[in-house]
Parts: C-alpha cells; sequence; structure tokens
C-alpha cells in the first residue's frame, strides 16, 4: 500500500516537474505565445472546415435530388410526343374515318396542356440546382479566411522554429512511395496525369 | 449495342460520387446498378449476388480500390469481372500499377459522362 501511494506520489512529482521546465522553457523560447495562438485558431479551424465539408455536400446532394426530380419529367415529356407522333404518322398513312382522329385531337391537346406544366416543374429544378451553387461563395470565405489563419500560423511557427533551431542539418526527408496522394492539387507536379488523355497515353505506351 | 441489363457495381466511399456515377449510367440506360461505400462493402456484395461489372474508386477505408481489384483477380468466381477504375489519383505509379493489377480502364476525377460512355465502350469492345 505505502510501496504504491509512494510511487504514484513521486510519478506526480515528477510530471509536476516536467511540466514546469516544459513551461518555462517555452516561455524562454517565446513559444508560449504562438502556441496560445495555435491553440485558439486551431478549434475553430476544424469547425470552419467542417462547415465546408457540410455546406459543398450538402450543396451536392440538393442539385442531385434536383436532377433525379427533373429527369423523369423530361422522359414523360419524351414518351409522350413519340407516342403521339408516331399516331399521327400512322392515321396520315392511313387516314381513318372522324371518330379515330377526334381521339387523336383530344389526345394531342392533353399533351400540349401538359407541356407547360412539367416544363414549368423542370424549370424550378433548375433553379433550385442554381441556387445549390450558393456554396461556393460561402465556402469560398470561409476558406480564404483560413488561408489567412494558416499563413500566420506558418509564419509565426516557421520563425521560432528557424531561430531556435541551432546547428542541426537540415535533413531531407524522406521520399514516400505513397499511392493515395487524393486530388492533385498541384497540376504541374513531376509523374502525374493532368487529362485523361496523358492517362490514356500513359496506358497505350504500357500496351494496355 | 451492349446488353442493357448488365449489373454494375459502384464502388465509392462518397455518396456524392457513388450518385454522380449511377445517374451517368442511367443516362447510358443501365437499369441495374448497385451501390457499395468501400471495398470490403464491395467484395460482401459481389460474393452474395451477381454481378457484370465494377466500376471502383481507389482511395476508400477498409479496403482500397486496388486491393478489391487484386482480391476480384485472385477469386476464381469473379476473375474476369470487368473493373473500371474512377479515381482522382494522377500519378503515373497509381496508373501503372493499376493497369498490372488487371484494371479493364483507368478514369481521373474530375471526369465526364462523355469519358464514362468512351471508357465502358471499350471495355466492352475488348470483351466482344
Amino acid at each position: 500500500m505505502s510501496m504504491a501511494s509512494d510511487n504514484t506520489k513521486d510519478l506526480f512529482l515528477r510530471i509536476g516537474q516536467l511540466t514546469r521546465l516544459l513551461r518555462n522553457s517555452m516561455a524562454n523560447l517565446g513559444l508560449e505565445q504562438a502556441i496560445m495562438e495555435v491553440a485558439d485558431a486551431f478549434p475553430n479551424t476544424r469547425d470552419r472546415l467542417n462547415y465546408v465539408v457540410g455546406k459543398t455536400s450538402q450543396a451536392a446532394d440538393r442539385a442531385l435530388t434536383s436532377v433525379e426530380v427533373a429527369r423523369p419529367l423530361q422522359d414523360t415529356l419524351s414518351e409522350n410526343a413519340t407516342q403521339l407522333s408516331a399516331r399521327w404518322d400512322a392515321w396520315f398513312a392511313n387516314p381513318q374515318p372522324l371518330d379515330d382522329a377526334r381521339e387523336l385531337v383530344k389526345a394531342t391537346r392533353g399533351y400540349l396542356q401538359q407541356v407547360p406544366e412539367l416544363t414549368q416543374l423542370t424549370n424550378r429544378q433548375l433553379t433550385e440546382i442554381m441556387m445549390a451553387q450558393d456554396f461556393q461563395d460561402l465556402t469560398g470565405q470561409v476558406l480564404q479566411s483560413l488561408m489567412h489563419v494558416i499563413e500566420t500560423v506558418e509564419k509565426e511557427l516557421i520563425n521560432v522554429l528557424v531561430e531556435n533551431m541551432g546547428e542541426r542539418e537540415a535533413v531531407a526527408p524522406p521520399e514516400m512511395e505513397n499511392l493515395k496522394n487524393g486530388p492533385q492539387i498541384d497540376a504541374m507536379a513531376e509523374g502525374i496525369a493532368t487529362s485523361q488523355d496523358q492517362v490514356d497515353d500513359l496506358l497505350e505506351s504500357l500496351g494496355f | 449495342m451492349t446488353d442493357k441489363s448488365l449489373r454494375f457495381l459502384v464502388v465509392d466511399d462518397f455518396a456524392t460520387m457513388r450518385r454522380i456515377v449511377r445517374n451517368l449510367l442511367q443516362d447510358l440506360g443501365y437499369k441495374n446498378i448497385e451501390e457499395a461505400e468501400d471495398g470490403q462493402d464491395a467484395l460482401n456484395k459481389l460474393r452474395a449476388s451477381e454481378f457484370d461489372f465494377v466500376v471502383s474508386d481507389w482511395n476508400m477505408p477498409n479496403i482500397d480500390g486496388l486491393e478489391l481489384l487484386k482480391t476480384i483477380r485472385l477469386d476464381p468466381a469473379m476473375a474476369k469481372m470487368p473493373v473500371l477504375m474512377v479515381t482522382a489519383e494522377a500519378k503515373r505509379e497509381n496508373i501503372i500499377a493499376a493497369a498490372q493489377a488487371g484494371a479493364n480502364g483507368y478514369i481521373v476525377k474530375p471526369f465526364t459522362a462523355a469519358t464514362l460512355e468512351e471508357k465502358l465502350g471499350k471495355i466492352f469492345e475488348k470483351l466482344g
């Protein structure tokens, strides 16, 4: 019992000393201020990035939903027109008595009345798709202000690091052969296919 | 003319991309389209029912697209399944690795409906 509590006490004492040491050296290095700023900026940054993720996903969802609503409307218009047209062709090829023609005229009239209704519904979806693009403005602003924060933090941290680096030689980061890089931000980078054509050319040169 | 009743499995961890690919395939007349959210989910679905074609992303959790492709090629039950990679990975190493693993086609994101149609056409043409 007393052994264990002694050990615990000792452990807490050492953690306390380490913390003080760390704090003192950070203060000496002028790091405290920078760390505080970073600590302050980052939760905020995460929130903002989450906002961007949310907004973009919402917008994509909105646009896709509209497309899925509008498509069947267009299909209906097209199918009905094709059917009516075929019926008219048949009638002209072989004109029938008046009763048949009357049916056809009625169906055609119904179709014509239906066209503005359906195109209006489609138009509403097109407007919805347009409005869904408003995320660009919002996320653009948030990302711009984020870039500003990152720039500031980067500059300050690099300054602190450079001032305190001493004589140690710079070591080149190890070259990683990583196959999961996500979208290429820099189209000018080495060894990158920047278009589908380049992908096709490469595959062809390999005999695929 | 290809058979429009072919069964497609669209594999991507982003629901939006799955939806876009699904809509594009529907646009091309294909009616039977299922989705899987990563390689593991895809393998489960491929083993549980019949599919004719896989369209897969690369960078996904659990089992990635390259792993999925390799697993498909090693499984006698589905080794011959056409696999089209649709991915943002655009490094030469990626394209070569996919080709060597037996991918039937490779499309880089962002892509167009025309590209998808062309690549599908090419794959069907080669398969005869």
